[in-house]
Formats: structure tokens, C-alpha cells, sequence
């Protein structure tokens, strides 16, 4: 039977002490909450994520490369399959309110998934700069993360995700050493991703995040971003591209790039459901599940 | 015609076929009825590619070219529309999921079979490839019958039997005989044509539907495209057709 803590404080004092919380624990309702929340938007992000790439997948140039393309895009909604069931263990919503909420545009995914990926280039800036974002997060949160059963679907989640940086990576350098009309795509697809990618890790950290307290994530967002930024802007600089930052500087005493200042409100217009592709991709979502809801409905009292 | 010629037929029907199943699977990731069916679409489309790849690996091999991805490639994305042998049954595109199930069971079911018919092929590279591919396409019949099962004994049988009824009326152009087969039969690559098994074909769809349903087997050796594989064409070469001297 799960454990209890007689109130906040000593709950909080477990979680200090290194404490791993399990689904049949008593845990503060509070903390299931902020918990399910965040699970909840990484399986939508996952689901949104496949869905982005999707458009793109029947025409990936190569039969074998549209193997490895496809294999990737079923690990993302793989990975939201795994997600969908911790967060639904937590006994908050099903699975099927989950994907409803989505469909409705009542919950939230990550804000690159409310962009169009415009050209082949997205797509391989998706699989670099994105997975690269998404993959930081992530490692930040299983290092230490509080809720046992995420932690070990995330073991699992970031060693895939590794491998898809590789393959974004690889398809990156062929760009790189290709024809000008490729590099001319990958441009492209850079001055439209660059700052999404950047703007997926958030704004500072507030000093009273719950989710650090609770130790859901062990690193601050201005830290994952910055490394981030130190990664990705010299390696863009080395396969020759341009960085689509007009204050962009290297501090000589620092050693480190500086972006310069972050507009946020592209950011908060995802997060309310305004980004620029954010009705047609919800829409296209809802059109298809009513499609194959009588494929449901049907299944639902047949043994499968 | 050679046996040489007649062997390039026979692997390119079935290698286009195998290309185009797995190029309609993967419409299908992200807008199936349920994630579990989203990944199933995209694991099958996966395998589908994957023989199409090994089949096209037996052309070049009869062409005299090593199988790079560029080859292989050129074979799957640079002929010409008359120079392809696939069917109008994987040509077809459909946005329907009941009539994506229907067309994956029973492209299985005849895939299945036609494994079955190479599996002791004089032609080793052949045989080898269908050791392989029989172990996957028994998870893909194993999938597929499991939902028709199931959903035939509910209201979405209405559903499904719409959807028999096109793609039954796309079933002869998959059984249509290759020019050449009869060589093939009589120099042992395959055991006998694929048409000879309709009325296996029939009689599985039967017991699954307790129906009355019939199968026609196509002719014209599979020298024309149907009207929808210009428009599939097209969607699988627009990264390719931006920059013909482009490695992607």
C-alpha cells in the first residue's frame, strides 16, 4: 500500500532527502496535479510532434531513408502511447479525455508543435534543433525527478530521442556539404526554427517554481537554454549557416554567445492556443479522430 | 522474352507493389482510430518498405549495379510511369481508414500467399528474402485479422463491407500475371502464379465476412498505371524534384 506524509512539510522533506514518489502513494494533491500536468503535455507534445512530421514523411526523398524517417515518428508517438498511460495511472483524467482535451484545444503542447513545418528542411531542422531542445529538457528532468514512473519512462524516451538527434544531425551534414539550393532550404528552415527551438525551454525560472521545489525538474530554464545556445550557435556556424539573431555576440571575457534579448510573446501566443498554425493543426487533429470514431465505438465492447 | 527479362518483371511487380503498400502506410502515422493502430500502420509501413528495398536489391543485381541507396532509388522514385509494374490496388490512395484496413488485410493475405509461392525458389536470393519477410507478415495478418474480426460482429461491419466493395473491385489488378510468368513457373522461381490463388483469396474473405464474394483475376501483365498513381507519384518525388543532384 502507498505511503502518506502527514502534511506538506514533511512530504517536501522527503522529496529533499532524494525520495522517489510511487503511484500508490498518498501523494498531495497538489503535487499530483503539477505532476499530471506536466506528463500530460509531454504526451500531447509527442502525439503533436509525430503529427507535425507526418506531413512530411510520404515524401521523404529515399526508400531507405524514409524507413529510418518513419521509425522515428513512431518512436515520438510511441513515446506519447508510454506517456499517455503513467499520466492516466494518476487517476486524474483517461487517456481518451486526454487526447479529447487535445483535440478540443483545452490542453497544451509544446509551442514549436503550433508551427507549420514548411519545407524538407523543417523537418531536418525539427529533428536537430528541436529533438535537441526537447532531449535537454528532458535529461534535466530524469536526473533527478521526484515521480518514479516518469523517471524510468524518460530513461527509456531519451535514449531514442538521442538517436533521432543523431539521424537530424547526419541529415544536417549532408545539407551542409550539398548543392545551394540545399543549404538555401536549410536557411530557410533555420531563420523560421531557430528561435521556436530556443523559446521551448521558457523563461527563467520563477525562484518560487513548484516544479523545481519538488524536484519534478532539477534545472533551471536559463540554464538549459544557455547551454544550449553555447551547443547549437557555433555548430551552425561550422557547417557555414547564419544565425537568425541580429544581436548576436561573443563575449571574449565569458567565452559564451549571447542571442540577446528574448521576445516571449510568440511563446505565450502558443501557449493560448494563438500560434501560427495552431487552429489547423488542432482541427486537422479533431477531423480525423471524429473520422474513425465509429472505429472506437465499434471497438469499445469488442474483444480485439 | 529471356528469362532474365521475365525474372525483372516478376521482382518488379512485386518489389513496386512492396514499395507502394508501405508509401500508403505511412499516410497513416498520427490519424488512425487509436495510437496503437498509428503505430502498427507505421511498423507495417516499415517492413513493407523494407521488402520492397530487398526486392529491388535482386534488380540491380540482374542489371549489374551495386545497391546503393542511389540504385535502389533510381529503381523506386526515377522510371518512368510505363516503366513500373505495380497494381492499381497499392496505387490507390484513400484518406478511409476502413478502406486502409480492408486493403491491409487482404494485400497481406495475398502477400502472405505470395511468399508462401517463392519460399522455394530456384532463384536463392529470392528464396532468402521470403524467409524473412514470411516471419513479418505473419504479425501483419495477425493484426489485421484480429480488428476485421472484431469489427465485423459489430455496426462498423457496414463500414467495412463499403469498403470491400472497393477494394475487391481493385483486387484483379494485384493478381494480374507479369508477362514472362510461365517461364517463371517452369524455371522453378515461383511454384505457380499468383492468379492461381484466388479462389484461396475468395475463400478467406468469405469466412470472414460469411459472404458470397468473388474474385476476378486482372489481365494486361500490369503495362498500365491507374489514374492515381500520377498524382502518388508526384507527392513521393516533390523533395527529390527540387534538386535532381541533391543527397538528401
Amino acid at each position: 500500500m502507498g505511503r502518506t506524509w502527514q502534511d506538506m512539510e514533511a512530504f517536501e522533506a522527503f522529496l529533499d532527502d532524494g525520495g522517489i514518489v510511487e503511484v500508490d502513494d498518498h501523494m498531495p494533491d497538489e503535487y499530483r496535479h503539477a505532476v499530471f500536468t506536466f506528463i500530460e503535455m509531454h504526451a500531447n507534445s509527442e502525439y503533436m510532434g509525430g503529427l507535425t512530421e507526418r506531413d512530411w514523411i510520404p515524401k521523404t526523398p529515399g526508400l531507405r531513408h524514409k524507413m529510418s524517417v518513419l521509425a522515428k515518428t513512431q518512436d515520438e508517438i510511441g513515446h506519447g502511447h508510454l506517456l499517455y498511460m503513467v499520466a492516466a495511472d494518476m487517476g486524474i483524467k483517461t487517456r481518451t479525455e486526454m487526447i479529447e482535451d487535445l483535440m478540443a484545444g483545452r490542453s497544451r503542447f509544446h509551442n514549436v508543435f503550433h508551427y507549420k513545418a514548411e519545407t524538407w528542411g523543417d523537418q531536418v531542422a525539427i529533428a536537430f534543433l528541436v529533438d535537441a531542445a526537447a532531449l535537454a529538457s528532458q535529461q534535466a528532468v530524469f536526473k533527478n525527478c521526484s515521480y518514479g514512473p516518469y523517471r524510468r519512462i524518460l530513461k527509456r524516451i531519451i535514449s531514442e530521442e538521442g538517436f533521432h538527434m543523431r539521424l537530424g544531425e547526419d541529415r544536417m551534414r549532408r545539407i551542409a556539404e550539398g548543392t545551394q539550393i540545399q543549404k538555401d532550404i536549410f536557411q530557410g528552415a533555420l531563420d523560421r526554427w531557430f528561435w521556436p527551438a530556443l523559446q521551448l525551454f521558457g523563461p527563467d525560472s520563477k525562484p518560487d517554481d513548484k516544479l523545481l521545489r519538488w524536484h519534478i525538474k532539477s534545472e533551471r530554464n536559463e540554464v538549459l537554454r544557455d547551454k544550449w545556445v553555447q551547443k547549437f550557435v557555433p555548430m551552425m556556424h561550422s557547417y557555414g549557416f547564419v544565425v537568425p539573431a541580429s544581436d548576436l555576440a561573443y563575449d571574449e571575457d565569458t567565452k559564451k554567445w549571447d542571442v540577446g534579448p528574448i521576445d516571449w510573446e510568440p511563446l505565450k501566443k502558443t501557449l493560448a492556443q494563438g500560434g501560427p498554425d495552431s487552429a489547423r493543426r488542432i482541427r486537422e487533429a479533431r477531423d480525423n479522430w471524429e473520422a474513425t470514431a465509429w472505429a472506437r465505438r465499434c471497438l469499445d465492447g469488442a474483444a480485439v | 522474352m529471356s528469362n532474365e527479362a521475365a525474372l525483372r518483371e516478376f521482382l518488379l511487380a512485386f518489389a513496386d507493389d512492396e514499395h507502394l503498400i508501405g508509401q500508403q502506410h505511412t499516410e497513416w502515422i498520427g490519424v488512425a482510430p487509436f495510437l496503437e493502430e498509428d503505430l502498427a500502420f507505421s511498423s507495417i509501413g516499415q517492413d513493407e518498405l523494407g521488402h520492397a528495398v530487398l526486392l529491388y536489391e535482386l534488380v540491380c543485381e540482374i542489371d549489374g549495379v551495386e545497391p546503393t541507396d542511389a540504385a535502389i532509388d533510381a529503381l523506386a522514385y526515377g522510371r518512368s510511369a510505363e516503366e513500373y509494374r505495380s497494381s492499381a490496388f497499392t496505387e490507390f490512395g484513400t484518406t478511409d481508414w476502413a478502406e486502409a484496413l480492408v486493403r491491409h488485410w487482404i494485400y497481406d493475405m495475398v502477400e502472405d500467399l505470395r511468399w508462401q509461392l517463392v519460399a522455394e525458389s530456384s532463384h536463392a536470393g529470392l528464396a532468402s528474402v521470403a524467409v524473412r519477410a514470411q516471419r513479418e507478415e505473419a504479425y501483419h495478418r495477425r493484426h489485421a485479422e484480429a480488428l476485421i474480426g472484431s469489427l465485423v460482429t459489430t455496426p462498423g461491419r457496414v463500414e467495412l463491407e463499403r469498403a470491400l466493395d472497393t477494394v475487391l473491385a481493385l483486387l484483379p489488378s494485384l493478381l494480374a500475371p507479369v508477362a514472362g510468368i510461365e517461364e517463371m513457373v517452369a524455371a522453378g522461381v515461383t511454384a505457380a502464379p499468383l492468379s492461381s490463388k484466388s479462389s484461396d483469396i475468395a475463400s478467406q474473405i468469405n469466412a470472414a465476412f460469411d459472404g458470397e464474394y468473388e474474385v476476378q483475376v486482372g489481365s494486361g501483365a500490369r503495362q498500365e498505371r491507374s489514374s492515381a498513381f500520377g498524382p502518388l507519384m508526384a507527392r513521393m518525388r516533390e523533395v527529390l524534384d527540387l534538386d535532381p543532384d541533391a543527397v538528401w
